[in-house]
């Protein structure tokens, strides 16, 4: 048994050693702590590092990824697949004109009708960077036909080359998109310039772009007719168009979109069946074509002087065409050259402020009934005339069913509901006149009177 | 007889023009780590070859993992010649897309690897870890940066040097060598796609204790970040890694580059070329040349891929292939 002596000193001796301690023991457990603390840090400073750098690498990672992934663009302007270098690319556009056609006056002579106007499918693509290829058939009207179908060859900007079936290059209003003109049907100078052809064209942008040119060889066509992709004569056109816009650098001057140009066309035509299936009004009705034994045969030229401007919302556009052929009555008769002449103005301003232009209007806001965004609205007006040669009466033409000059305006109204969309609501009145000798009443029942349609549209372009 | 003279001083002058020096662009694929070494050797070799033939030559670089730029050979990179990290992804040419002929290697001196290196560890300075072989790599709480061996060449090595080195430690036991290979990789917080990345991973964004590293990256390092900051550590066996070069036939034969293609691989083994991956810290494969940098080497027991491995072609199959070894341990983690 401890004494109590024992007991105390035991007690005295713990005391000095706990006393004594105390302060170096609970130095040792600061720094211990503060050195799992730090270690805890330097773990977390770690974790968080290695986070960050995975982040980077996969952020790396998809960026490499996205340089050789293949494109897809969905747009407004369609849906385009294009390799990561963008050198080959296939694109899908699309093109419908849903019609209303309401005349006025006629007397019910003229259907009032709905019509699918155009509905295209058009397949672009590029392969190797420089080479295209378009193909567009058409499904609106009342048969399925190809539209256009054409190979690309791009050396340069200043030189391109196109084969196959396309535009020929004459018409100002007729090269322009049929998304995008002023109105919903084209003026009446369209009668008198070839409209699809086959054959190659060279074309390119010179000096800075402010000229561009297109020059080719093409099987040649009637007025305002497209190829059936068959040449119907051993003969060619050569066709050429230098279109230049001078002050296109000049930034701010209000002649900046002034476009000026001439076009014009050259062959031989020999043909064995009529010149043209007709020459049409605003309203798409017949107004004049030759007689059935009517032949061309000898030289035919155009030339068609032509100006573009565009300062803001306002737009301008106007054209001259002279059209010359020779033509028979039959195989055998007397040969004579006919000119017919044709010309328009046509303006349009956007009330909703934003810029006219030849590729269409891109408004604002695009129409959104809930949040109170209506598009862009433009007004366009026009005035036109055709005027057939008189001495294609009555030898050539009979002077009993047609004109022989018509005089076009037209009011419109365009909503873009967005840049694919748009409305348009155009009213069309043309006055007919007749050669010297035509009969009092015309025996044609569209000519009796003046043809006065309203035609609206309802399209998606892209 | 005047006008003749001027004749043919126009027609000489002509001629001359035609025969006028040529411009000539070559585009050399490698791996993740030679940028700085062909960038010397680059500009040493058009100096030799505008003495030689008065043509200039271009060498344009690309760089990348070494397996990833084969990769974008055989998919159509335009590659005049290819230096890659190792015979395996070069092999992947003459295989797949059949754009070098099978006995590529034998085309030049060395197996076609006209410089070799070796695999060692950068550590932080003081090397708090206390990293001195591989042992130490597998312990709990090491941090390991090397790079994704499906992509990186340079990883293959560091997964086949520590492969070596576990077969030694454990007598051929394959089961303790992945159990060991497997511990190794549950260390690795970040798997970069290639050799540089992981530079850059280690030195520049802090991450991780040791760096398993090309000797001639780990070096750069040192050089380029001070001897202050980092330390090489050399283990107690690494492998012989032997990068390998190789014209594309198929793009050069095409491209009409054929004839430089091939005088610039082999102006690799010339004493400049030589003297210039000694410089940038790979071993020369010249006695002379080597016996100059020998100082800044260390001995390392080496190993080679042909004695342990069988060869890349086996090694790239059991190890690296899809489904293979290296999947079944990483994917296990």
């Amino acid at each position: 048994m401890r004494t109590f002596p024992t007991a105390i000193r035991a007690a005295f001796a713990s005391a000095v050693l706990v006393t004594g301690f105390l302060p170096a023991m609970r130095a040792q457990s600061h720094d211990d702590d503060i050195q799992a603390l730090r270690e805890q840090i330097r773990q977390l400073d770690q974790k968080l590092r290695v986070l960050e750098r995975k982040q980077e690498i996969k952020d790396e990672d998809a960026a490499a990824a996205a340089k050789a992934t293949p494109k897809i663009t969905i747009n407004d302007k369609g849906f385009t697949l294009a390799s990561a270098d963008g050198a080959n690319a296939i694109k899908l556009r699309g093109l419908v004109q849903l019609d209303s056609r309401l005349f006025f006056n006629d007397g019910g002579l003229v259907n009032n009708a709905f019509v699918i106007r155009r509905a295209r499918i058009i397949t672009e693509g590029t392969f190797a960077k420089n080479y295209s290829f378009q193909l567009v058939p058409e499904f609106g009207g009342s048969s399925v036909s190809l539209v256009d179908a054409n190979l690309g060859v791009a050396l340069d900007q200043a030189l391109q080359f196109k084969f196959g079936r396309f535009k020929s290059p004459v018409g100002l209003e007729l090269l322009q998109s049929d998304s995008w003109t002023f109105f919903n049907e084209r003026s009446i100078v369209t009668n008198l310039v070839p409209n699809r052809d086959l054959g190659v064209q060279a074309s390119g942008e010179v000096w800075g772009g402010t000229v561009n040119y297109a020059a080719g060889v093409f099987g040649g066509v009637a007025d305002g007719a497209s190829t059936t992709n068959a040449d119907f004569d051993n003969e060619k056109d050569v066709v050429a168009r230098v279109f230049a816009a001078p002050f296109r650098s000049a930034a701010g001057s209000p002649l900046q979109g002034l476009s000026l140009g001439v076009s014009g066309s050259l062959g031989r035509e020999k043909t064995a069946s009529g010149r043209t299936a007709g020459y049409k009004t605003d309203g798409q009705q017949t107004f004049f074509t030759y007689a059935a034994t009517t032949i061309a045969d000898g030289q035919s030229w155009r030339v068609s002087p032509q100006a573009d401007y565009r300062y803001g919302p306002l737009g301008v556009l106007g054209e001259y065409v002279l059209s010359t052929v020779n033509v028979r009555p039959s195989a055998t008769g007397a040969k004579a050259e006919l000119q017919n002449r044709a010309w328009q103005l046509a303006v349009g301003y956007v009330l909703t402020g934003e810029n006219s232009s030849y590729a269409g209007v891109v408004p604002k806001t695009t129409f959104d009934f809930a949040n109170g965004t209506w598009g862009a609205f433009e007004i366009v007006g026009r005035y036109s005339n055709l005027r057939i040669d008189d001495a294609a009466f009555p030898l050539y033409a009979s002077i009993s069913t047609n004109a022989d000059e018509a005089t076009a305006f037209g009011l419109g109204l365009n909503w873009y509901l967005s840049k694919a969309v748009r409305f348009s609501f155009d009213y069309y009145r043309t006055r007919f006149g007749f050669a010297p000798g035509a009969p009092a009443v015309s025996t044609a029942p569209v000519l009796r009177q003046d043809e006065q349609a309203f035609i609206t549209r309802f399209q998606v372009a892209f | 007889m005047k006008i003749k003279t001027l004749l043919c001083s126009a027609l000489a002058l002509a001629a001359g023009a035609v025969a006028s020096a040529k411009s000539i662009e070559l585009l050399n694929v490698s791996y993740d780590p030679t940028r700085e070494l062909y960038q010397d050797y680059n500009a040493a070799f058009a100096r030799y070859w505008k003495g030689r033939t008065g043509d200039d030559v271009v060498i344009k670089q690309s760089h990348g993992g070494s397996g990833k730029q084969a990769r974008s050979v055989i998919d159509g990179l335009q590659a005049d010649v290819v230096t890659l990290a190792l015979a395996g992804d070069v092999d992947a040419l003459a295989g797949i897309a059949k754009l070098i002929p099978v006995d590529w290697q034998k085309r030049l001196p060395n197996n076609s690897a006209p410089y070799t290196s070796t695999i060692v560890f950068l550590v932080r300075k003081g090397n708090p870890k206390g990293i001195k072989d591989w042992d130490d790599l597998v312990k709990s709480g090491v941090s390991v940066i090397t790079p994704n061996p499906k992509t990186s060449g340079g990883a293959r090595w560091n997964y086949l040097a520590a492969w070596g080195y576990a077969l030694r430690k454990f007598n051929g036991d394959e089961a303790q060598v992945k159990q060991f290979i497997g511990a190794l990789y549950q260390n690795v917080p970040v798997l970069d796609s290639g050799a540089r990345g992981s530079t850059t991973t280690f030195v520049q964004r802090g991450i991780g204790d040791v760096f398993i590293s090309w000797e001639n990256e780990a070096f750069l390092a040192l050089k380029e970040f001070g001897e202050g900051s980092f330390e090489i550590v050399v283990p107690s066996l690494s492998i012989l890694a032997e990068p390998t070069v190789a014209w594309v036939d198929k793009v050069v034969k095409k491209k009409g580059t054929e004839i430089v293609a091939r005088a610039y691989l082999e102006y690799l083994y010339s004493d400049e070329g030589q003297e210039i991956a000694g410089r940038n810290y790979y071993r020369p494969r010249s006695p002379q040349v080597a016996a100059k940098y020998a100082a800044q080497f260390s001995t390392v027991n080496l190993i080679t891929i042909d004695e342990v491995f069988g060869g890349w072609a086996k090694a790239q199959k059991v190890h690296f292939a899809d489904g293979g070894v290296f999947d079944q341990l990483y994917l296990k983690h």
